[in-house]
């Protein structure tokens, strides 16, 4: 497996529970290194469970997932994972808390990486992690996850807790990491527009399954949002993600296989735009690298 | 470089014994300071306890019948109630560890997540677990071997001085004077443990951690007797005395040679009536001799039963986390 | 040193703000020849964006002949932008007008508008 990939499923697939429903199903994609990827997709549509098999917490129940060219199991030093409950132990200090991190990875614990994190955040080192409000907890989880200093980390929303200024200085720290570093990051969340400028990858996925996967200037490019007269509406050969009918004018959101036919008003749609199209009609066909390779 | 790496043969390892030290510190004081209490009291029962009751028994066995007659029934009834006391405390040992084990030390860690914080440093959850499991498991061993000596030295000290002083085959002197102790301890360990990564949640595991506990412990009691051979003494129907220790079985011999149960009978001339038919009676028994191979043989029970636990605390881990699973593996189970 | 200021709503691609706001310090002598422009960790850490965002302005700066990288010391202004520095004669006539189409009753919309047609008759087909 080359080293440029960071993370590749293949027929991946999780149930829980011998009867329980699949969270995820037949899932294949392919995140290069160097990227950071919005992992986006309504609530439980699998998108904690796919983290959480990237960072060797649980076990696929069919096909595999392939982590930094290895297992995960085999990767875990260098991966990061910040769970969705921000969980740490309460009866430890913030000062604490990142020395465990440096006892419990040794050979990669870069101590001004955390304690840079912790230090934005204006937090006594001496308080009880039990003291802290949401989003010094997660200031303090992701410091730990950082001052790992790992290759590929993975974020299950972490910026939930957070007030719009904690937001914007916990992506400019994440950016700066990855500008440094070249630290792959998959970083989950439902709120689409919050990460258009961060992110170069999208992960869409949907009812248990990747519905988009690429890089996000590639599929806004393959997709064309149109408006037209709907009495003459031939969308002949194109892909057709989603159509609405609204008094004599047809708007649609599609995959265009040719040259448009005139009379069609075309714009480019938005990251948004897309993924909500997508979101809406989940029985449109998926677009995934690795399909339209 | 290659000055370095021969200066350093081996990567630095996590360091993960301080802080599960450093996590669980205030159980760690707790069960510091229960172990000094009572190996101070064992001690002081070994001692001046001892003592001071076995002189109240010399007064009493000198008052003969007289009936104005002054002992120290204070100094014999403080013995008894202390030696109680610690016999309990220690047969309740295991249970704590249990409760502890599955509450603290997997259930809660389950529950609130920690447990996927510290399986995403660079220990992997097998490491986690080891670690867990090997820290308490060797601080109990001591502490509890250590205990159940002290015990020994309090109950053999009373021993022939003390009228009321407790038989070796009392179940729960049994089980505080040797190594059954610190064995029903680790599993114990084990068994939480085990219920906190299958329930994952605190308060249930507690409860299920003791109930096992008190499971092996119910199964030890009923197999205890037969873990070694016992003697066999036979006598005259009528002039027989039993035999000193702890009871296995007994009866009558019939006149073919065979062992059977006791005719129950209710007066000494229906007793007669039911007995005639019999050559002599039998009683199987462990003598006092026997208290080391039956310690040594229910310790094996209960290590045997840990074992058991511990296998099925990392073929839970196993299943949850598939840290042992190939990629290559998962692709055969699926094809296959 | 040049500060960037990402506008989500602008409908602006945010590669391309970063270059248009370049061009706007060159042309109003914030930046000049010799000077660095801030590393893109830097401009990550204070906008948010991702870090390929502003490699890819950099390199079509790079590639207009405005910038150059250097090999581990970053990315450096090789030439101005346009002859209007903010203390240029044009400035001064332009000022001088502004006060006569005032006195003369114009409203700032209509001198606005007045500006955008000359601007639009003199540079058209020009990129912006």
């Amino acid at each position: 497996m080359s080293s440029d990939t960071a993370l590749r499923a293949d027929a991946l697939g999780k149930r829980f529970g011998r009867r329980g429903g699949w969270a995820l199903r037949d899932c294949a994609f392919r995140l290069p290194a160097g990227r950071v990827c919005a992992l986006v997709g309504p609530n439980g549509a699998g998108k904690s469970t796919l983290l959480a098999l990237a960072a060797g917490l649980t076990a696929p129940t069919e096909g595999a997932l392939t982590v930094l060219g290895t297992t995960p199991a085999e990767a875990r030093p260098r991966v990061g994972y910040l769970a969705q409950d921000k969980p740490l132990y309460p009866q430890l200090t913030v000062a604490e808390t990142l020395r465990m991190g440096a006892a419990l990875n040794p050979e990669r614990w870069d101590p001004a990486v955390a304690e840079g994190v912790v230090a934005g955040g204006d937090l006594d080192p001496a308080a009880r992690v039990r003291t802290l409000s949401g989003g010094q907890r997660t200031r303090v989880a992701l410091a730990l996850a950082l001052g790992k200093r790992p290759e590929l980390l993975l974020l299950d929303e972490p910026m939930a807790d957070l007030d719009p200024l904690a937001r914007h200085d916990l992506m400019g720290t994440l950016m700066g990491q990855v500008a440094r570093y070249g630290t792959t990051i998959v970083l989950s969340s439902h709120v689409v527009a919050e990460l258009e400028d961060s992110c170069d990858h999208l992960l869409l996925v949907g009812g248990g399954r990747v519905r988009l996967a690429g890089e996000i200037d590639e599929l806004l490019a393959a997709h064309l949002r149109i408006s037209g007269a709907a009495a003459d509406a031939d969308l002949g050969p194109h892909t057709v993600v989603e159509s609405r009918v609204t008094g004599r004018q047809l708007s649609a959101l599609i995959r265009p296989a040719g040259p448009l036919t005139d009379g069609w008003r075309a714009t480019a749609p938005s990251l948004e735009e897309l993924v909500l199209a997508h979101l809406r009609s989940p029985n449109a066909p998926s677009l995934t690298e690795e399909r339209a390779a | 470089m290659s000055a370095l790496t021969l200066t350093t043969p081996s990567p630095e390892r996590p360091r993960q014994t301080r802080w599960l030290l450093r996590l669980h510190r205030p159980a760690l004081c707790a069960w510091v300071a229960l172990a000094v209490v009572l190996a101070a009291l064992l001690l002081a029962l070994a001692g001046p306890l001892v003592d001071a009751a076995a002189e109240g028994w010399r007064q009493y066995g000198a008052c003969g019948m007289s009936p104005r007659c002054s002992y120290d029934q204070a100094a014999i009834m403080r013995y008894k109630d202390y030696y109680n006391y610690a016999t309990i405390a220690l047969n309740l040992l295991p249970f704590v560890v249990a409760a502890w084990a599955g509450a603290a030390l997997t259930g809660r860690e389950l529950e609130s997540g920690t447990a996927r914080l510290a399986w995403t440093q660079s220990t992997s959850p097998a490491g986690w677990l080891t670690v867990r499991l090997a820290v308490p498991a060797l601080g109990l061993l001591v502490c509890t071997g250590l205990l159940s000596r002290l015990h020994h030295l309090a109950w053999a000290a009373g021993e022939d001085r003390i009228d009321s002083a407790k038989e070796w085959y009392d179940r729960f002197t049994f089980h505080a004077n040797g190594p059954t102790l610190a064995a029903l301890t680790l599993a114990g360990l084990a068994a939480g443990a085990l219920a906190g990564l299958l329930v994952r949640r605190a308060l249930p595991a507690l409860v299920i951690g003791v109930l096992v506990t008190g499971a092996v412990r119910g199964l030890a009691e009923l197999a205890l007797p037969h873990l070694w051979p016992a003697v066999t003494r036979t006598g005259s129907v009528d002039r027989f005395v039993p035999g000193d220790g702890l009871g296995v079985d007994q009866g009558m011999v019939t006149r073919g040679g065979a062992h059977v149960p006791a005719p129950s009978c209710d007066s000494p001339a229906g007793c007669d009536a039911a007995y005639k038919d019999f050559v002599g009676r039998y009683d199987v028994f462990h003598p006092a001799s026997h208290f080391w191979p039956l310690q040594l043989t229910t310790s094996a029970l209960f290590l045997a039963v840990t074992a058991l636990l511990v296998t099925a605390c990392f073929l839970t881990l196993r299943h949850h986390t598939g840290a042992l699973r190939s990629p290559r593996t998962a692709r055969t189970a699926k094809t296959a | 040193m040049v500060e960037y200021r990402i506008d989500r709503h602008s409908g602006v691609a945010t590669y391309v703000q970063i270059v248009q706001q370049t061009k706007q310090a060159l042309r109003l002598g914030l930046l000049r020849p010799g000077d660095k422009l801030p590393t893109a960790r830097e401009v990550v850490e204070a906008t948010a964006i991702n870090p390929n965002t502003v490699l890819k302005a950099y390199r079509e700066l790079e590639r207009e002949g405005l910038v150059e990288a250097r090999r581990g010391l970053g990315t450096f202004v090789r030439r101005s932008l346009g002859a209007a520095p903010a203390d240029s004669p044009l400035r001064a006539e332009l000022e001088e007008w502004a006060r006569r189409a005032r006195a003369g009753g114009l409203e700032r919309d209509d001198v606005a508008a007045l500006f955008t047609a000359v601007l639009d008759k003199h540079f058209q087909g020009d990129p912006s």
